[in-house]
């Protein structure tokens, strides 16, 4: 193929045009690479995918199709086999041999043109999954309308979505919303992952068997952070998924799922980044850490510092204090090496959760002016055995990075409710010190009676007789005594000399 | 911030427990916790300025506090715990050499002008008191009783010794801060602390060493508010704390729980949490 040679053409292509952020990613990619059989005859990947993802099946593939509706794009994975431009709804026109494995992990939605006939969701799966052979392993994505990230997007419906919205997309009946819906139009599945943006995916058995705080629900919620930081939302993602969580909904509300159809190889739990994890009968291992299936330390400080438990509190941070470390107070995180000793590790563990439950406007023991500057880490540190130095404080804070400053409508609606107590807090207490003003004033008013007091007493003390006949006689002693008489003569005279 | 903060010499002795002048204090941002109570740590009626933090011996009362629609409570422990740290030997003689009961009248107050007089039956309780104990007994009059010299040679005619602690203090004025430490060293040589109702003293009291008993004639006090639920709920909540043998551990238990033992925090900690700490 000459550069100037452009892949072959069905009917639905799209130009000009460009497919943003193809699905991908080191999870994905892991996750396909165990599900995948080692040799595969026919194989075709269905809309926009990374390289990593068609490198594998490349690889893997005796004849490989990858299919993408952009002119562009297609001419740009011209080197990568071949590539067919146009809709789906074009290649099946076409009618090409059946596939063995159908990979279309972005979806069903940036597979037609706006030459496509009005195909509904499932229309579109119907007409994928009859490409495929029988006994085929077929991967398809699925977008969640119910996640959590959609429920909490302050945008109206129909400023969510792009140009590909000729047609609402959307707004389609036939699109499935739930695991059991899922199921109506597929029938059981091999697997289902709950996919978090691109870097998580997690079993959605092990997903509806985790509760908050446990590892299960933490890989989601760095999932769902991560899908959140591109989303302006109404309120933070974080007390929905925790919610979820402890409904044992988690994996109802994800963004989106991944289906797995057909023969597949085993899979791990879950994969995130380029790390796998797998839950078992005694725990979770992470990568080649063994973490147990139990609450991490934030979730437990949390419900403490909530029910402004401080002793429960100080017995939570002094175990952390004795088991070192805990950059992030949780074990799915904590695997990262930190090239320094135990203090400042959990320095940077005790910024990130102060930064988090003042944050995230959480309920907690301790007053506004402990909260603002270091006071918060430097007692927590203090309560697990570490003399909070400034050098630990300064080294703990670069570690943690910077607080998370993301503004949704209700922490904006909660800064706001919060900057007017604060007003009437401060307006209190100059009351108080007003009052406490009143007091001292009274206090010296009390004092200055008194001393006002004495000094009468004294005046009239030295204005009685007794003072005045002690003082004629101690006059007369002078006068008795020559000696004593003549310095006190020179002692004036000197005095009035000098003056 | 308030002058019952300076009641019984409680800031000056977590001013001394946090490295500070404890002869001038400095000013505790918010309201300390003066006395044991069956509400929220204050009186009924006590005002309260708005955003005011409360530090609180024990959870309860901030419990109680919160159903009342406060907030913004850290609970602190007794200033009495942090002082019997300080002053580990003060007054302490060998177990064996305890000896006698200190008995507290349940006390009024300065009234503020509105009453605050004690009322009830001294001869009956002085008979109650003698039928009881078994070794010698001194009577603890608060001084707005001790001034009273009806009351007091009631007890001193009595035949017993009658000793007042000194006064807490009103607006700044007349606080005896070593108040809480002569409590402190007396209770150390006695054997039993014993009062009319469950009260601060009893706590403390039990804190120091004593076996308490609470009985006699509970008295009125003038002006006294019941909205908390007076005596009726003291015996439904702390039946354990009542009665003229009562069981010692599970006194010290309660104890514990009432002084928020538990809550005891370092000078460090308290510095910060008073804003005790100087600002640049």
């Amino acid at each position: 193929m000459t550069e100037t040679e452009l892949p072959p053409v069905v009917r639905g292509e799209l130009q000009p045009w460009t497919d943003e952020n193809p699905a991908g990613g080191p999870a994905l990619t892991a996750l396909l690479a165990d599900l995948l059989p080692v040799r595969i005859g026919r194989a075709l990947v269905a809309g926009p995918h990374d390289a990593g993802v068609l490198d594998l099946l490349a690889r893997r593939s005796a004849d490989l199709t990858v299919l993408v509706r952009s002119v562009s794009d297609a001419a740009a994975l011209r080197d990568r086999g071949a590539v067919v431009n146009g809709a789906l709804d074009g290649l099946a026109a076409e009618n090409p041999a059946r596939y063995d494995v159908i990979i279309a992990a972005d979806g069903l939605d940036r597979l037609l043109g706006p030459d496509s006939p009005a195909l509904n969701w499932t229309e579109r799966a119907d007409l994928l999954r009859g490409l495929a052979a029988p006994g085929a392993l077929v991967v398809i994505a699925v977008e969640n309308e119910f996640s959590i990230t959609g429920l909490l997007d302050r945008r109206p419906a129909h400023e969510r979505h792009g140009d590909d919205e000729w047609r609402p997309l959307h707004d389609d009946p036939r699109r499935p919303t739930s695991p059991a819906q899922i199921e109506a139009v597929f029938g059981p599945v091999t697997h289902r992952y709950a996919r978090f943006a691109a870097h998580t995916l997690l079993d959605s058995g092990a997903l509806r068997r985790t509760r908050p705080g446990f590892p299960g629900a933490r890989l989601a919620m760095a999932g769902i952070a991560a899908e959140a930081s591109a989303t302006p939302l109404l309120a933070p993602v974080t007390d929905a998924a925790e919610a979820a969580a402890r409904a044992g909904m988690l994996d109802a509300v994800a963004p989106g799922w991944l289906v797995v159809l057909g023969p597949a190889g085993p899979a791990h739990t879950a994969y995130t980044g380029s790390l796998t994890a797998d839950l078992g009968a005694d725990g979770w291992r992470i990568g080649d850490r063994a973490v147990p299936d139990a609450e991490n330390a934030e979730t437990v400080l949390f419900r403490l510092a909530a029910a402004e438990d401080v002793p429960g509190f100080r017995a939570c941070a002094a175990k952390l204090g004795e088991l070192g470390g805990g950059a992030f107070l949780d074990e799915i995180h904590d695997f990262v090496a930190v090239p320094t000793g135990p203090e400042i590790p959990l320095a940077a563990a005790w910024f990130r959760f102060r930064d988090r439950l003042v944050g995230g406007h959480r309920r907690h023991p301790w007053p506004p002016w402990m909260a603002d500057g270091d006071d918060l880490v430097k007692t927590w540190l203090a309560m697990s055995g570490v003399e909070p130095t400034a050098e630990i404080l300064e080294a703990g804070r670069a570690l943690a990075g910077p607080a998370e400053d993301k503004t949704d409508l209700r922490g904006a609606l909660a800064g706001a409710a919060a900057a007017e107590q604060t007003i009437k807090e401060q307006a209190g207490h100059i009351f108080g010190l007003e009052r406490t003003m009143r007091f001292r004033d009274q206090q010296l008013r009390t004092r200055e009676q008194q001393l006002r007091t004495l000094r009468d007493e004294l005046r009239r003390l030295k204005s009685g007789r007794a003072v005045r006949a002690v003082s004629f006689v101690g006059r007369v002693t002078r006068l008795r005594d020559p000696k004593r008489l003549a310095s006190a003569v020179k002692r004036r005279a000197k005095a009035f000399l000098l003056r | 911030m308030h002058h019952h903060n300076h009641y019984y010499g409680q800031t000056h002795i977590l001013a001394r427990y946090c490295g500070l002048d404890d002869e001038h204090p400095p000013r505790i941002r918010g309201y300390l916790q003066h006395g044991w109570n069956v509400g929220c740590g204050w009186n009924p009626v006590h005002e309260f300025f708005d955003g005011a933090w409360r530090y609180t011996w024990t959870d309860a009362n901030r419990r109680r506090g919160h159903a009342l629609g406060r907030r913004n409570y850290h609970v602190v422990g007794a200033p009495f715990l942090y002082l019997m740290e300080l002053e580990p030997d003060l007054g302490v003689v060998p177990e064996q050499e305890r000896r006698g009961t200190l008995w507290f009248l349940f006390h009024g107050w300065e009234g503020g002008g509105k009453g605050g007089r004690i009322e009830g039956d001294h001869a009956r309780l002085i008979s109650e008191i003698k039928e009881t104990e078994t070794e010698p007994v001194t009577i603890s009059l608060y001084y707005t009783e001790f001034e009273r010299a009806e009351v007091r040679r009631a007890y001193e005619k009595a035949g017993f010794e009658v000793i007042c602690f000194g006064k807490r203090g009103w607006n700044y004025e007349g606080t005896d801060r070593r108040f809480l430490y002569k409590q402190l060293e007396t209770f150390r040589r006695f054997k039993r602390v014993a009062a009319n109702r469950l009260s601060t003293a009893v706590f403390f009291g039990v804190a120091a060493g004593c076996e308490p008993a609470v009985y006699g004639d509970a008295m009125e006090l003038e002006g006294d508010n019941p909205v908390f639920g007076g005596q009726a709920r003291i015996a439904r909540l702390w039946p354990e704390m009542l009665g003229k043998d009562v069981d010692l551990a599970a006194a010290r238990a309660t104890t514990d729980v009432e002084l928020g033992r538990a809550h005891l925090m370092r000078a460090a900690e308290m510095r910060m949490l008073f804003d005790w700490n100087p600002r640049d």
